[in-house]
């Protein structure tokens, strides 16, 4: 394919509107006296050049962290329903302690703030990207003992955008393969507000962790300090042996993945790689003929680029 | 040329023979010397032992009598058995005995205690016994064959032997009863014993008398007190110990109580003996013409040679074993050591019905509370004191939340407003115990040396263990365990290189404490360890395991977070996929777990596969005990555990070439350099300045009793503040009876180096019974509350990691409220601490910034558009 267009590339450089279709030369027709724009050298040429390039970076980064992370984030849900509502029928759902990170382990309804959501198991910035997860070395919700869920607050579906709002005595539903619970809230906790001492050994604590904003009115897009939730059950399913291990660093709040480094490397190497041959393609094909085949691609790279990069900030973002 | 060769025959044999004469003077001076350095001399030992020694020489002598009936002696020996302490004992601590002048032992076995030891000639039999060895007092309180304690049926009795197995018959101070065919059984039921009235075969039997008279005829397994069941919970104690070739010799008996060994029944009213009977073999009666098979087996004297091993279990010459103890020739050369024990652990529950008031926190004031305790609950113008274990920071939160009256800790703790004073208690600290034993029986490591970086080593996993661990990325190469490791080699040569599992790792603590802040922060000073921590390869090429790499130092709690599973063919690790550091390292909960585990040599190391044949699964577990002569094992351990279980502890470095031990000597200078910032503050002892100084244990930990300043009601506040005034005076005298201090621990002077801690404790015990908070509550608050606490990310975290863990600290907070009846919503009633949220400046920012950037990009984009393109060419 490359040998048979060798001709056509040593000839000329083909410009935008060279080969004109006939259907093409239809619609363009009343346009077609005014000549094109020179393009612009020299410093105009970089600023024009990088504010674009800005522009296209922050606009799509935006629009995937609020718009496209929020589909994502439902279809994963879809996925992991589907996955757990199987494991719950045949009651093959993980107990505990060890679980594979990612893995479903609960189902997680808060009627007050309109959370409905699969729990996976591992909190790193990663996990948190499909629904709320669960902190390891931690019992189940539900089991006995203290538990700690974390959500996003504002990207990715933003499952836990409203934990701030719950109020004491709310419901809050947990469902395991051990069965349901209802947990009540005992109440919302900021900076300095004081920890709560249970007393009862019987009892099955859940610390739900989010972030939020200082209050202004960006507050929804700015959560920058943690927010936390405890629930409680006076009764609780038993919680099997062997915990004790600590999660790594990457999975307390607030905390980044830095393991995710290298693959970003390698998507972002990947879109330049694509940028060059878009850059070639153009030399000897149509633009819509390059960007119908590299479109896709590039939308692709630049997904999973973001996704990836995300790994890299706050998990409870 | 001959001549030549001949004179330097000549020379090569003078030389030779100077040698000889010159190793034979230097041996028998450096032989008791080399006793008397004993890695154990803890704090207190020299005290002590001039309290409650014991020392007695006796000779003892091994005669044949011809068949003329001329007695002709076989071989006298003039020996001397010491102890070095020998009252108020506890359950399970362990006194040293040594001996010297003895016949040298033959045939030393792998393990020398109970039935074990039995395959060994000429050791020193050495066994706990009941009652005291005077003929005048009535049977029931004397000391008898039948009173001692052994574990197995093998030690006690002889059963069905042939003749030439039968020499005690033949034993010259033997009664005539005590020769007959069937020694022992009278008044044995038909259906206690299999039959043992077997022509031509010989049987006696030492029973063994309970303490409240049951007897136990000792025929066969079943017929054994419940204590000596196989595998029972401890171990046996008696042992047939070795005798080295210049008739020397020392081992630490460990001695057990009533709590341990109800059959035997010691306690502090029962009175009982520690016997040590030199075995120089049987006297024989006069021989038979000719003499009979066992006249001969009677005059065997052993064979194996002197300093050998009989590692095998081969046959010995049973006149020259430790088997026939109970024989008369031997009975009656036994040296008789009276101990007393002090109070039961459960003195305080029993005599005292009135509610103690407990003290929460650390460990490492457990043996001084056991000390203490009854010198407060026995006498009425006293409070009831007892002291609940846990970590320092859950003692400390109970205090502040007021569940505690007051906590002991060993540093300052962050806490709220409300000010804190902590009064200097008892100075201690933490060692490494250990359990080396030299290779080729040379017996037991006396001084091991470890500097900062082999315990970062150890910590942080970076030994393979096993060549499970080859596999593990990033640290291949390294060294198995750290007997393989060139730098503990240099440090501590001449000992055996044979890979051992629970040499990869040192037993330590899975929860909070400040024992573990104190190690890493000895471990953060040196730079080298410090330096491998972040990466960097030891000079002999080893690297820190990559989960560890540049880890926080210090910190409070060390966690696990190898997550490396090996690829094995092994089903019973395919089956029981398993981080296998993990169970290397399997740190426990407490400082006395570490102490038992090197008390029996048994490693906590959980690798061991066991297949379970009901169910046909595999399961892994603990491994087995080390066997004697090749235990290599680690723990962190309390001085007070340490000394008082006679644990060896390891010298650390502090300056090049320079190695500290816990001394009196050390643990002075260490309370030297250490500073007070604020007066009712801790004083904090810096490692660089320990290093600097170069004479001062890294190890030393001063223990405070820290109280509230406000709000303390009276009676409590009255309660600490007596607390705190006894113990730093009346408690601070060195013994081993009700209220003293006990040895691991360096008693608080008026004057002298420790004098700042008593005047300090004095001022805080006037501030808790006053609770006043004199100047401005502001100025004096003794915590500045750094709200991003160094490793507790969430505040419920340390619940968390607790809860489901069955043995959670007994004691605590619960007792306040019945679980049953509290309505689950009225937590919230007692705060333990405040919320400390995290802040990300980057999350918060970073959705405003790229939409910021997006529309500024937007309009530099338009603006280049219509200001900064050149216009359209007019054509």
């Amino acid at each position: 394919m490359v040998e048979s267009h060798a001709d056509a590339a040593s000839t000329e450089v083909v410009p935008v509107v060279q080969p004109p279709t006939p259907r093409r030369q239809k619609a363009r027709a009343p346009r077609a006296p005014r000549a094109p724009r020179p393009a612009p050298q020299g410093v105009g040429a970089v600023v024009a050049t990088t504010s674009t390039m800005v522009t296209l970076v922050c606009v799509w980064a935006v629009l995937q962290l609020l718009v496209l992370s929020g589909v994502a984030h439902d279809r994963e849900q879809a996925l992991l329903y589907a996955d757990f509502r199987v494991q719950l029928a045949e009651t093959t759902a993980p107990l505990g302690p060890e679980i594979a990170a990612g893995a479903p382990v609960a189902i997680l309804e808060i009627p007050a703030i309109g959370v409905e959501e699969v729990v996976v198991e591992g909190t790193a910035s990663g996990d948190l990207l499909d629904g709320p997860g669960h902190l390891r070395g931690t019992p189940l919700p539900g089991q006995r003992g203290f538990s700690v869920v974390m959500g996003r607050a504002a990207t990715y579906g933003a499952p836990f955008a409203h934990l701030g709002e719950l109020r004491r005595g709310d419901d809050v539903e947990v469902l395991t393969s051990q069965g349901a619970k209802t947990l009540e809230v005992i109440g919302v906790r900021h900076e300095g507000d004081p920890v709560p001492a249970f007393d009862d050994p019987q009892a099955a604590v859940v610390t739900f962790v989010s972030a939020e904003g200082d209050g202004g009115w960006l507050s929804a897009l700015t959560p920058q300090t943690t927010v936390y939730v405890d629930a409680v059950a006076r009764e609780s399913f038993p919680t099997p042996g062997g915990y004790g291990l600590t999660a790594p660093q990457a999975e307390q709040e607030m905390e980044r993945d830095t393991a995710a480094l290298p693959l970003l490397a390698l998507w972002l190497a990947l879109l330049v790689g694509l940028s060059v041959l878009v850059v070639l393609a153009r030399q000897r094909w149509s633009a819509v003929l390059v960007w119908t085949v590299a479109g896709p691609a590039a939308i692709s790279l630049a997904w999973v680029a973001t996704d990836t990069g995300m790994r890299l900030l706050p998990n409870l973002l | 040329m001959s001549d030549h060769l001949s004179r330097v025959r000549t020379a090569l044999g003078l030389a030779a023979a100077i040698a000889v004469v010159g190793i034979g003077l230097v041996v028998p001076a450096s032989g008791p010397a080399a006793a008397v350095p004993d890695a154990r001399t803890e704090a207190g030992t020299a005290q002590r032992a001039a309290s409650s020694a014991y020392s007695a020489t006796k000779t003892l002598s091994r005669v044949f009598v011809d068949d003329q009936g001329v007695p002709v002696p076989q071989a006298s020996y003039d020996v001397t058995v010491e102890a070095d302490q020998t009252r108020n004992l506890r359950g399970r601590q362990r006194i040293r005995i040594s001996w010297s002048g003895a016949q040298p032992s033959g045939g030393r076995a792998a393990t020398p205690y109970g039935e074990k030891g039995l395959a060994q000639e000429y050791p020193v039999v050495i066994m706990q016994c009941r009652g005291v060895d005077d003929a005048s007092l009535p049977l029931a309180r004397q000391l008898r064959p039948e009173t001692c304690w052994t574990a197995s049926v093998a030690q006690r009795s002889q059963l069905l032997r042939s003749e030439g197995e039968s020499t005690w018959r033949r034993d010259l101070y033997a009664s005539e009863a005590d020769k007959q065919a069937l020694v022992g059984t009278a008044g044995l039921e038909a259906d206690e014993c299999p039959p043992l009235d077997v022509t031509s075969y010989n049987t006696v039997l030492t029973p063994f008398v309970t303490r409240d008279g049951t007897s136990y005829p000792a025929c066969d397994i079943d017929s054994m007190p419940p204590e000596a069941a196989v595998d029972a919970a401890f171990p046996p104690a008696e042992t047939a110990a070795y005798t080295d070739e210049d008739g020397n010799g020392s081992v630490s008996f460990e001695v057990r109580s009533d709590v341990e060994n109800e059959s035997l029944g010691c306690n502090d009213k029962v009175a009982c003996s520690i016997v040590v009977i030199p075995i120089v073999g049987l006297s024989c009666q006069q021989q038979a013409t000719p003499p009979t098979i066992d006249d001969l087996a009677c005059r065997r004297l052993g064979q194996f040679p002197q300093g050998s091993s009989n590692a095998i279990g081969a046959g010995i010459d049973l006149a020259v074993g430790p088997g026939l103890w109970w024989s008369e020739s031997n009975w009656r050369n036994r040296f008789t050591i009276p101990v007393t024990f002090g109070l039961p652990p459960d003195t305080c529950d029993v005599l005292d019905p009135r509610a103690p008031t407990g003290f929460y926190g650390t460990e490492l004031l457990a043996q001084a509370g056991l000390q203490w305790s009854p010198a407060y609950c026995l006498n009425t113008s006293r409070f009831k004191f007892q002291l609940n274990q846990m970590s320092d920071v859950a003692g400390f939160r109970l205090m502040e939340s007021g569940a505690g009256p007051a906590a002991v800790v060993s540093s300052q703790q962050d806490g709220g407003d409300t000010p804190v004073g902590y009064a200097p208690t008892a100075v201690t600290g933490f060692a490494i115990g250990y359990e080396v034993d030299r290779p080729k029986n040379a017996g037991e490591l006396q001084n091991l040396r470890l500097n900062a970086r082999l315990l970062a080593k150890l910590l942080s996993q970076s030994y393979l263990a096993s060549d499970l661990g080859r596999g593990h990325p990033g640290i291949g190469d390294n060294p198995l365990a750290i007997m393989n490791d060139p730098e503990f080699i240099k440090l501590n040569p001449g000992l055996s290189d044979i890979t051992q599992e629970a040499g990869a790792t040192v037993l330590s603590l899975s929860n909070d404490s400040d024992v573990i802040h104190q190690l890493t922060e000895y471990i953060a000073q040196d730079k080298d360890a410090t330096a491998f921590l972040k990466g960097t390869a030891d000079p002999w090429g080893m690297r820190v395991n990559p989960s560890y790499k540049g880890i926080d130092v210090p910190r409070s709690e060390w966690p696990l977070l190898d997550t490396y599973i090996p690829e094995t063919q092994n089903t019973c690790r395919k089956e029981n996929p398993s981080v296998y550091f993990s169970q290397v390292a399997a740190p426990v909960t407490t400082l006395r777990k570490i102490s038992d585990a090197l008390l029996d040599a048994w490693p906590n190391v959980q690798t061991k596969c066991d297949l379970d044949a009901a169910t046909l699964k595999y399961k892994v577990g603990r491994v087995d005990r080390q066997s004697y002569g090749s235990r290599f094992m680690l723990g962190v351990v309390s001085l007070g555990d340490a000394a008082r279980y006679g644990i060896k502890t390891a010298s650390l470095q502090t300056r090049k070439n320079k190695y500290v031990g816990p001394t009196d000597a050390a643990l002075t200078r260490a309370v030297v350099l250490s500073a007070q910032k604020k007066p009712r503050l801790p004083f904090v002892l810096d490692q660089a300045d320990v290093v600097r100084d170069g004479n001062a244990y890294p190890g030393t930990m001063v223990v405070y009793t820290a109280a509230l300043l406000r709000g303390l009601d009276a009676e409590t506040a009255a309660k600490v503040a007596q607390f705190v005034r006894v113990s730093t005076t009346e408690g601070q005298r060195r013994g081993s009876g009700n209220g003293q201090l006990p040895a691991g621990y360096l008693p608080i002077k008026k004057q002298g180096p420790t004098g700042k801690l008593f005047r300090s404790a004095q001022v805080v015990a006037d501030a808790i019974e006053a609770q006043t908070p004199a100047p401005g509550p502001k100025g004096e608050d003794p915590a500045p509350p750094p709200p991003a606490a160094p490793s507790s990310d969430l505040p419920t975290s340390d619940p968390v990691v607790d809860a489901p863990v069955a043995d959670a600290p007994p004691a605590a907070a619960p007792t306040a409220a019945p679980a049953t009846v509290a309505p689950v919503l009225d937590v919230e009633a007692a705060p333990v601490a405040a919320t400390a949220s995290e802040k990300s400046g980057t999350a918060g920012r970073l959705l405003p910034l790229l939409l910021l950037a997006a529309i500024v990009g937007g309009l530099v984009r338009l603006g280049s558009r219509f200001f900064v393109r050149p216009p359209r060419s007019l054509s």
